[in-house]
């Protein structure tokens, strides 16, 4: 339950003379939020301008990113990083336009090249549709008194066209289109025309200038798209050369004219006059001395940092802040192991300045429930592995956190599965084998009963409430101890919901004092004690005896009475007469939690299904080779199966009890998040002074 | 095949069943509608999945409620 971190704020002054240097000084502290400056905001003051240097750098970073598209060069291409001082000098020296120069060349030429094949490509259908026909392409044209009308039809229209006087040629194939040539005098040419659109006509080019038998001048053409295709594989070649030479230079200079880009345009986020810049910004309370020392320092003494104000969590505070003044940024504060679940907080939302971070809720809770559904060493261990695995190899930060739920996740459910499930792949080590429900280790590996007997002596002993018979160190079967798992279920959400009420009591009451948090929360909190009494005698004495209610949970009952009436009181005050609707959502609320024993015994049930028709096939009915290889498939297939089941439904379930149970209750979210002005170079580096000097060294 | 047993206890069964198969029906009614909205805003921006996922998981608790019953009528009546 850590707040997010105290922020305060200071006020960064200098000459414009020096704007370079405070840019690159302001960048360097890494650990400055600047707020941006508002139209009007201070009077004497406007907004700056770019610096002289970012158009050009703008210009260039077009170009790059251009030739990037063009020659296929994402995120995803591998190159080398290179050094900024290399790079620097290289764009310096107007690499980036001879690159552009020679690119740009291949490609128009490759561009040419396929709009001229697509053109030959056009001609050569046009002459396979006139190769059908007996005519030289010579007697297409040139006539003065008879028209040509050449293309395709889809239907035979030679009985039509005979009525007319005009001479025509018609060609079929078994497939395809049917081709026709006819000639017409001048003035029948619209009545064709109109005739053999009834029958699909669309038109076929006679290519100009060609003549003698169609065959040959396709061969002519095909010749030439054979040629033309020859040059663009060259040329396409070429140009895979070129991304080649180019690609780590086109990556590093599109990092370093990136960051180029940003720092010139940092002007246009600061208050300046005629000769001076005023920077607003947040800063981390406990860095502000480090910060004003370090940009006092770094900048000569040229930059003069004032601090203005921490800012506390009460609105009050903000209320009276100035406008651009009013949110302050959120930086999480979270240490090592729970830091890696913030990921999964912001999927929800930043939290706000004012609120608590539930970031270190989830990072306990969230494997905990997943362990306490799959509770069984035979998964749990792939999921450690699995989990270890992820977070050496995973970068994106949707996998990290997969990663490291499974991770987690599969040490309590290891936990579990040993000390309270005492289950390995929906068997449990040792007990009473009873076939099918209770399948046991033991007799699956042909040992005595008992004989794991001193292994899993950790395991509780429970007492089967109504049988009276005591379980002796077997652990609890999923599907047996119902009652007992979602009596555990329930007490779990108890405390995870209150845990809630609580977070949320503390967040009002940090904001605007103890009464408003007491009017707001404290009748949820008294109406949630409540009910849960309430309900907690309702349950046992229904399940029970009824009479027991006036008797052995009389306590419970009307104390529950009283602060439900207490609470909805509470409650009816502050947030009128709906909060009473409200009620049952809290009983559903609780409820909910029952999932985490309704997922695990789902998984103990198709476990237990799986080991039956496996076991049968290896030792039963089946026998012999055949039953053993069918049985270890079934085995094995189920197993899996189970396995990925266990990760969306346990992953997903024990996320929503986080998400919608627990945050609902009182996270807000909405918060700014801390961005510090800093440089983060991948493709690009600083030499490291040591090589430097060996380098000169050598010279 | 001959009925053996009690019909008491299969009529419990059933009723459990119909229980959880109604109760899981119900909230994939409800689901459907906010899921096929909840993919909709997620292709427009991929920032909303967490707060896509509460919405789309709200109706499963209904589910839960035929579970409980469930349950109660096997193992209490």
């Amino acid at each position: 339950m850590s707040l997010p971190e105290s922020m305060s704020r200071i006020v960064i002054a200098g000459t414009k003379a020096h704007m370079d240097e405070a840019i690159e000084v302001l960048y360097g502290a890494e650990a400055v939020h600047l707020i941006d400056h508002t139209v009007d905001a201070d009077e004497g003051f406007s907004i700056g301008s770019p610096r002289e240097y970012s158009s050009k750098a703008s210009e260039r970073l077009l170009k790059v990113r251009f030739m990037e598209k063009e020659l296929g060069i994402n995120k995803h291409t591998k190159t080398p990083s290179l050094s900024v001082e290399e790079i620097k000098s290289r764009i310096k020296s107007a690499s980036v336009e001879s690159a552009e120069d020679e690119i740009v060349r291949a490609l128009d030429r490759r561009n040419d090249l396929n709009q001229r094949i697509a053109a030959l490509n056009t001609k050569k259908n046009n002459l396979e549709i006139l190769q059908m026909l007996p005519v030289n392409l010579e007697f297409y044209n040139g006539f003065k008194s008879i028209a040509t009308i050449v293309g395709t039809v889809v239907d035979d229209p030679s009985e039509a066209i005979k009525a007319m006087d005009a001479e025509f040629f018609i060609a079929t194939k078994k497939k395809g289109p049917i081709a026709v040539a006819v000639f017409v005098r001048d003035n029948d040419r619209d009545k064709v025309s109109s005739l053999l659109s009834a029958y699909g006509f669309s038109e076929v080019q006679v290519p100009p200038g060609v003549s003698g038998i169609p065959a040959d001048a396709l061969k002519a053409v095909e010749a030439e798209i054979a040629e033309m295709e020859a040059t663009l594989a060259k040329v396409e070649e070429n140009l895979a050369v070129l991304k080649e030479n180019y690609q780590a230079f086109l990556r590093a200079s599109d990092e370093d004219l990136s960051i180029t880009v940003e720092k010139g345009e940092l002007p246009l986020r600061i208050a300046t006059s005629e000769y001076s810049f005023v920077i607003d910004a947040w800063v981390p309370t406990k860095r502000v001395e480090h910060v004003k020392e370090k940009l006092e320092k770094d900048s000569d003494g040229r930059m003069y940092v004032e601090f203005q104000e921490t800012r506390g969590r009460k609105d009050a505070e903000v209320e009276t802040a100035e406008k651009r003044f009013k949110t302050a940024p959120t930086k999480m504060n979270n240490g090592g192991y729970s830091a890696g679940y913030e990921y999964a907080t912001k999927l929800v939302d930043v939290p706000k300045y004012q609120e608590i971070d539930p970031t270190i809720l989830i990072a306990l809770f969230l494997p905990l429930f997943f362990g306490f559904m799959v509770g069984d060493v035979g998964y749990a261990i792939p999921f450690i592995i699995l989990g270890i695995y992820g977070l050496k190899v995973a970068k994106s930060k949707d996998w990290r956190i997969v990663a490291r739920v499974l991770l987690f996740g599969g040490i309590w459910s290891f936990v579990f599965g040993l000390l309270f499930y005492g289950e390995c792949l929906g068997m449990h080590f040792t007990g009473t084998y009873l076939s099918p429900t209770n399948m046991t280790w033991e007799h699956v590996f042909g040992m005595q009963e008992g004989a794991l007997g001193a292994f899993t002596a950790v395991l509780p002993e429970f007492i089967h409430a109504e049988e009276g018979n005591i379980i002796n160190h077997v652990g609890v079967g999923k599907l047996v101890e119902i009652p007992l798992l979602l009596k555990l279920s329930v007490y779990i959400g108890i405390v995870h919901l209150m845990i809630g009420y609580i977070c949320a009591f503390i967040n009002i009451h940090m904001r605007l004092g103890f009464k408003h948090a007491f009017m707001e929360q404290g009748g949820w909190i008294f109406a949630f004690v409540g009910l849960v009494m309430f309900c907690y005698a309702l349950a046992y004495s229904l399940i029970g005896d009824m009479s027991s209610l006036m008797t052995e949970y009389m306590v419970p009952f009307a104390m529950g009475i009283v602060l439900l009436i207490i609470g909805c009181a509470i409650n009816l005050k502050s947030h009128g007469g709906m909060s009473i609707m409200e009620l049952p959502g809290i009983a559903g609320n609780i409820l909910s939690y029952t999932r985490l024993a309704a997922i695990g015994m789902s998984k103990a049930g198709m476990a237990l299904a799986f080991n039956h028709i496996a076991f049968n096939m290896i030792y039963g009915t089946m026998g012999g080779i055949t039953g053993i290889i069918l049985g270890f498939a079934v085995f094995l297939i189920g197993h899996l199966m189970i396995f990925f089941l266990a990760i969306l439904s346990a992953g997903l379930h024990s996320v929503r009890l986080q998400y919608v149970e627990l945050m609902a209750k009182f996270f807000v979210g909405g918060g700014k998040e801390y961005a510090p002005l800093k440089i983060i170079r991948k493709k690009t580096h600083y030499e490291p002074l040591k090589t430097e000097n060996k380098t000169k060294a050598e010279v | 095949m001959v009925l053996e047993g009690d019909i008491g206890a299969g009529l419990i069964a059933i009723g459990a069943g119909i229980a959880v198969g109604l109760a899981g029906l119900g909230s994939g009614m409800a689901e459907k509608d906010i899921g096929a909205a909840a993919v909709g805003a997620i292709t427009e921006d991929a920032s909303l999945f967490g707060r896509a996922m509460i919405y789309m998981v709200l109706p499963e608790t209904i589910v839960i409620f035929g579970l409980v019953i469930a349950i109660l009528a096997i193992f209490v009546m």
